[in-house]
């Protein structure tokens, strides 16, 4: 991942920032539209853990992954899910049948059928953000500064110095996914 | 979190798909071995097979998001989804299907020949449009070679479909292809069986070579279906802990009964015992299996019943059991 001409969007999520808020969730819902009882993005809980009085609690905010090597990319039978240059994983939903096999493939439980249309869709990055210049809706919201977006091909990107400063890993490395969703914990 | 996205439509349709894949299966061989000894089975087999799966399919197709668009799975082939195979594959079943069953269609036209003048001109022109009974002969060993790879693939593709899905750790293993194929040659032969049965052609006499057919055939794909799950639940149990943790669905879990008792008792183990006791005669040099239409309308009214609860618990099962949450440390 070193200094390339071409960009990988991707996350850096530093989970001790994160304080359950919920507003990168409300956010996302309000800027894409998600169906009532949907989530394109979500906060994750582990504990409270310790004994008492000494207990910890941590939140885990997620999403799409946009995986390098994405599960859900290889079984779509219409070849409706694909991945752009830039790394977004995306759904194009004239060739999307809702079939959801792709829901199954998804390690993250990232996506959903939007019962209305009838396709599966899921987090874009808020590519129509991106694409103007913007950051998506959900990391531009977060008051605790958990969420950050960016190129990882730069170098002088937030997310390529956090990266290079922090230690850092992914959910499900096993999986073999590769996300460009990263944590600092 | 865990949604139950595929429910009872996907469930019919892999135990349809897998009961024409089987009927098809025994009877292409009913035609290839034994000469006119196997007639019987053939002709039953090859009017079966089409159906369920076209049925199957219409239940996809309505399970879909969005149903008018299926079209779009044969705008292209996608090598790395099992789906896309499988949806060409079930087209070109179906499409050799239909064309043999309509080979084993009993021809009327033979009584016409003995009809009035005119009739029988219009009877000449049909069967000579329609072949001769030996080229008929001929285009049904063709069509049941041909078919026969795509039987089998049929019976199998849905455990790949399932079963390369590492996101579902109950489903994720080599050996699912492997069950659904023998469960459906064996739920296949068992409607065959079933048909006989209820037809009552199955007690008489000359069938007695095809009713040892399809007894003994069963026997075999329901011992074979006891070899591919001893080693399904051993190498689940001994696995990483997400898999381990799946099988427990299972082994106390909220599909246990299902399985121990829809599967493994009413559709693996009764059926077993049933179909041994009459074929048991025959294995002491006896002339004929102990037949009944009771007990083998019985038997292979069991056999449906278990390989359907089999895709119910699998369906379901897997759906549940997810990669054990783990936080990224």
């Amino acid at each position: 991942m070193g200094s390339n001409n071409k960009r990988r969007w991707g996350m850096v999520i530093e989970t001790k920032r994160c304080i359950d808020c919920k507003a990168c969730m409300v956010a996302c819902e309000v800027e894409n539209q998600v169906p009532l009882g949907k989530h394109r993005n979500w906060v994750g809980q582990e504990g409270p853990t310790g004994k008492f009085p000494v207990l910890g609690l941590r939140f885990e905010p997620g999403n799409c992954m946009h995986c390098e090597n994405p599960p859900c990319l290889r079984v779509c039978p219409t070849g409706a899910t694909y991945r752009r240059e830039d790394g977004l994983v995306l759904v194009d939903y004239d060739k999307c049948i809702g079939c959801r096999y792709c829901m199954q493939a998804c390690p993250y439980d990232a996506r959903y059928l939007d019962e209305q249309r009838g396709v599966v869709d899921k987090c874009t990055f808020c590519v129509h953000r991106l694409d103007a210049g913007q950051l998506p809706a959900c990391v531009e919201t977060c008051i605790g500064g958990a969420r950050h977006a960016g190129d990882l091909n730069d170098p002088n990107s937030e997310v390529a110095r956090l990266l290079a400063r922090n230690d850092h890993t992914v959910i499900y490395q096993e999986a073999g996914t590769r996300p460009a969703v990263y944590y600092i914990s | 979190m865990e949604s139950i996205e595929w429910g009872l439509l996907v469930v019919n349709y892999l135990f349809l798909a897998g009961v024409s894949a089987g009927a098809f299966a025994i009877s292409a061989i009913g035609t290839h071995v034994g000469g006119p000894r196997f007639r019987h089975v053939a002709q039953v087999g090859a009017l079966i097979a089409p159906w369920p799966a076209m049925v199957g399919v219409g239940l996809l197709v309505l399970d879909l998001g969005r149903p008018l668009a299926f079209y779009n799975l044969f705008l292209t082939v996608q090598y790395t989804s099992p789906m896309s195979i499988g949806a060409w594959l079930l087209s070109v079943f179906i499409l050799l299907s239909l064309a043999y069953a309509a080979l084993w269609v009993p021809a009327p036209l033979d009584n016409l020949l003995r009809a009035p003048t005119r009739v029988q001109d219009v009877a000449h022109f049909a069967r000579w449009i329609l072949l001769s009974p030996k080229a008929i002969r001929r285009w049904r060993a063709i069509l049941a070679t041909a078919g026969f790879p795509v039987s089998l693939s049929v019976g199998i593709y849905t455990g790949i479909l399932l079963g390369a899905v590492p996101s579902r750790p109950f489903w994720n293993t080599p050996m699912l292809a492997q069950l659904f194929l023998f469960s459906a040659m064996s739920t296949g032969t068992a409607a065959v069986l079933l048909v006989t049965a209820l037809l009552g052609t199955h007690r008489a006499n000359r069938y007695e070579e095809e009713r040892r057919l399809l007894v003994s055939t069963d026997i075999v794909l329901i011992v074979l279906e006891i070899f591919m799950l001893i080693p399904f639940l051993l190498h689940h149990a001994l696995s990483p802990w997400s898999s381990a943790s799946s099988i427990q669905l299972i082994l106390g879990g909220e599909f246990t009964l299902w399985f121990w008792i829809g599967t493994i008792l009413l559709g693996i183990l009764l059926p077993l015992a049933i179909e041994g006791y009459e074929l048991l005669p025959v294995t002491h040099k006896a002339s004929a299996t102990r037949h009944s239409l009771e007990l083998s309308a019985a038997s292979s009214a069991l056999v449906l019943a278990g390989g359907f609860v089999l895709r119910y618990v699998f369906v379901y099962a897997g759906q549940v059991s997810h990669f054990l949450p783990v936080m990224a440390h």
